[in-house]
């Protein structure tokens, strides 16, 4: 059982004490990534970065920046056309198969449009995320072990949704979703969680909760969280620190409580605009 | 406003202003009649005499009284013929039932294998299709006609007609349904780092299964309307019944057994349909 | 690579479980669906243990299978193809005119059985009469039929086209119910009476659609055709059962060819033909 959802469920404050005993988040180092598409486009090019473990990285930029591309190469969704994306140590870009999966498993992933299979029920979504750490027979039976489903009601405890654990995902309202999506990341008892463009798809209030949500699993947990945002407010906010992209490049890479608005004009390449706030 | 002006046939503007002129016509106009007239000249090719389906207007008016004979034989069904009838009504009910739960055994993980979204494989996928396509081509009574001679006569050589038939239409219509399925969760389950199968039964199953239901049930409804006449090839069911009565022009049995098969096949309709509301 | 064996190693153990576990609330009774799978596997195992098949004979089916293929498709009697093709065109030619005849009475009786179009009773008695219509196989309905017309082709064509009325007109009253109230309002804002609503509101909405379902039924209408040719109204069909019945397998597989060959080729064809009429429908949606 992990001893990191043990510790948060005893609170932030334990938090310290217990992150000794945390899985130990994973730090992320790329090298001259470069990635090109087969129609030419080039969403990534020459990105070099260091994220430190337990850090909370909002990357932001416009759309087509490259953003979607650079969080996808971290766990091997997107391969890269040259350089190299090391996570936790382990080289992504030369991982195939078995060992790519494995990976995957340790780093947990949330997506705009929350991903869940609607006619499920929200607990069978939540085990999606036990998939890299059963046997492949367990899931084609759907014979869960009693491990993987207290893993999956501890992480759907921790966003607030056990007791939605039986409905159909596509019941849920759109931060719910969200929430359920988050618990499928935590299921996997992750290292580091990705998440690509996480609150685009909500109102301002709830697009808020759930990104308190991302902030416990950063802070309560220690995991490495990378996310991907086009709301300046939000990135100062939630981030612990700000990477710029534009047109596949970094352009600003530095502590997010700083980033002024003139930081956010340089990144955008043009003034800012009210849509570029989100408000409350 | 002069006489002439009135006179018009398009009514010019008000103060003497030109009428306007309507752009051209766009050309490509003449497919849609040249589609007509090509439709017309197969018809009459279908017509001619020597070549085509010949109508012989003078034989179906010598044939016209005896014709009558038989609609009046339609018209009064031979009750005392039902006993002999209730054998192989349920011979067809049984063929019906077990064809299509052996094609929903079948073609449940084919479906997969045929489908973009869960099978990457472009070769296997290929093959797949292209087999089904070429058994989907061959109608289930030809396949009956061939299988009597391979297994003898009797039910079994129906069922397994059924069976490709059934195969050959569900894996067809199921694998559609899940290439034209949102992706977004197959993502997911592939980023938590599951295997190609592991992502099918965990997200792709539970979201195709109220199709793939809903397709069976179709499929049970046209095997009860197929395997009534299978027998008229040796295959088991009703149709052997309907070959008898056929060759001793008894169209008052004929009727009968119509009847029955109609009570079946609207019974059935309703109670599917009733039960695909309750799917969706 | 050795990434796989670190994240391994280093995953976090099963100890016991941890404590005050949390309680996942009570799982839903699912009385209801149990009670309907059970159904159903009961259904399902009745119609197994007790129809009246000796089972054993499976067994010889894969080496039966092997040994008919070859007999057909080794030496293929490539001297039958000729009768086979002018066989071929008398079962697409059935297949044919029974769409045509088909078109031509179930598209006036479906504007007749939509919602909002026809007389309330004429509409009930309608969609009683396709429904009969399609509960019937047409192998049955030309056993009917050919009392009057005999053992033709026209036999053919006359089944094809009563079964092509049950479908082609519920598939057509359905879709005439589908399109938006819009169009239609538009024509009777203008002052259109109920032929001008059909003809300018309802028709060019659904003129793509029922081209589709057209070129449908003319797919299923050419597997269909083959089939009754079993009765003898003529056609491939006819010829199969016949090379069948005398066992000539060599020339059977050449049927059988040839029945596949044309089926996909017709399907292909008509199938591309359905795609661009509703492609191009959707694109005249869109435009302004």
């Amino acid at each position: 059982m992990s001893v990191g959802l043990r510790a948060a469920s005893g609170g932030a404050a334990a938090a310290d004490s217990a992150a000794a005993a945390l899985p130990a988040p994973w730090p992320v180092r790329m090298r001259d990534v470069v990635v090109r598409y087969p129609n030419g486009v080039t969403a990534l090019d020459g990105v070099s970065l260091d994220l430190e473990p337990g850090e909370m990285v909002a990357v932001v930029g416009l759309s087509g920046s490259g953003k979607s591309s650079m969080i996808r190469t971290l766990n091997g969704l997107v391969p890269v056309t040259s350089g190299t994306v090391e996570v936790g140590g382990h080289d992504v870009t030369a991982a195939r198969g078995r060992a790519l999966r494995a990976l995957r498993g340790e780093v947990g992933m949330i997506f705009q449009s929350f991903n869940l299979a609607g006619r499920a029920s929200v607990l069978q979504n939540v085990l999606v995320g036990r998939v890299a750490h059963a046997p492949t027979w367990r899931t084609l039976l759907g014979a869960h072990t009693a491990q993987d489903r207290a893993v999956a009601y501890e992480a759907l405890d921790r966003v607030g949704m056990l007791d939605r654990a039986w409905h159909r995902a596509a019941h849920l309202s759109g931060g719910q979703q969200q929430r359920v999506a988050i618990a499928r990341a935590l299921a996997q008892q992750p290292r580091a969680v990705l998440a690509d463009e996480p609150v685009a798809s909500l109102d301002p209030p709830t697009a808020h909760g759930v990104m308190s949500d991302l902030r416990r699993v950063n802070r309560e947990l220690g995991i490495t969280v990378v996310v991907n945002l086009h709301l300046l407010d939000l990135a100062r906010e939630y981030g612990t620190r700000l990477i710029g992209l534009r047109a596949g490049q970094v352009v600003y890479d530095g502590a997010a409580a700083d980033a002024s608005d003139r930081v956010f004009e340089d990144i955008y390449g043009r003034s800012i605009r009210p849509d570029d706030v989100l408000g409350s | 406003m002069s006489a002439a002006d009135v006179a018009a046939p398009v009514r010019p503007g008000r103060a003497g202003r030109p009428a306007p002129v309507p752009p051209r016509r766009p050309a490509g106009r003449w497919k849609a009649a040249a589609g007509w007239a090509a439709v017309l000249a197969v018809t009459a090719l279908t017509l001619a005499p020597g070549i085509g389906v010949e109508v012989d207007l003078g034989a179906m008016a010598r044939n016209w009284r005896n014709g009558a004979d038989k609609i009046v034989a339609l018209l009064q069904p031979d009750w005392s013929f039902f006993p002999r009838t209730v054998e192989p009504l349920l011979e067809t009910l049984q063929m019906a039932v077990i064809a299509t739960a052996v094609a929903g055994v079948v073609a449940l993980p084919l479906s997969l294998w045929a489908a973009r979204t869960t099978n990457p494989h472009r070769a296997l996928r290929g093959t797949v299709r292209a087999v089904l396509n070429v058994v989907r081509a061959v109608p289930d009574l030809l396949y009956a006609s061939v299988l009597v001679a391979m297994v003898g006569v009797g039910a079994l050589p129906g069922i397994l007609a059924l069976v490709l038939f059934d195969v050959g239409i569900v894996v067809k219509l199921v694998s559609e349904q899940l290439e034209a399925a949102d992706t977004g969760a197959l993502e997911a389950a592939r980023a938590a780092g599951g295997t190609q199968l592991q992502v099918n039964r965990s997200v792709a199953v539970p979201d195709m299964m109220p199709g793939f239901w809903n397709q069976l049930l179709y499929v049970l409804e046209l095997n009860v309307r197929a395997s009534s006449v299978l027998g008229l090839v040796g295959a088991g069911g009703m149709g052997l019944l309907i070959d008898a009565v056929r060759s001793f022009y008894r169209y008052d049995q004929l009727s009968l057994i119509i009847l029955e098969i109609l009570v079946v096949v609207l019974v059935l309709e309703a109670v599917s349909s009733a039960a695909r509301r309750r799917l969706t | 690579m050795t990434a796989p064996a670190a994240p391994a190693a280093t995953r976090p153990g099963r100890g016991a479980p941890p404590v005050g576990a949390v309680v996942p609330p009570p799982r839903p009774s699912r009385l209801a669906l149990r009670a309907l799978s059970a159904a159903v596997v009961v259904v399902v195992v009745a119609a197994f243990w007790s129809v009246d098949i000796s089972w054993g004979r499976l067994a010889d089916l894969p080496s039966e299978v092997v040994r008919y293929l070859w007999l057909m498709f080794s030496a293929p009697d490539w001297s039958a193809l000729p009768e086979a093709l002018r066989q071929t065109w008398r079962s697409v030619a059935m297949a044919w005119l029974g769409t045509v005849l088909g078109i031509l009475v179930a598209t006036p009786l479906s504007l007749l059985a939509a919602r909002g179009h026809g007389p309330a009773p004429v509409r009930g008695a309608l969609r009683l009469v396709f429904a009969v219509i399609r509960a019937v196989p047409e192998i049955i309905i030309a056993i009917v039929i050919l009392s009057v017309t005999g053992l033709t082709p026209l036999t053919g064509a006359l089944a094809l086209a009563v079964n092509g009325v049950g479908t082609l007109g519920k598939w057509g009253y359905e879709a005439i119910e589908g399109i938006g109230r819009g169009p239609v309002e538009a024509v009777r804002a203008a002052g259109g009476s109920g032929a001008h609503v059909l003809r300018w509101g309802v028709w060019p909405e659904v003129l793509p659609a029922f081209g589709s379902f057209w070129l449908y039924r003319f797919e299923i209408n050419v597997r269909s055709s083959a089939v009754l040719g079993l009765i003898g109204v003529g056609g491939i069909g006819d010829m199969l059962t016949s090379y069948t019945q005398y066992r000539q397998w060599s020339t059977v597989g050449v049927l059988l060819i040839v029945v596949v060959v044309v089926t996909v080729a017709i399907d292909a064809a008509s199938g591309a033909l359905r795609r661009r009429i509703m492609e191009g429908a959707r694109a005249r949606a869109v435009q302004p």
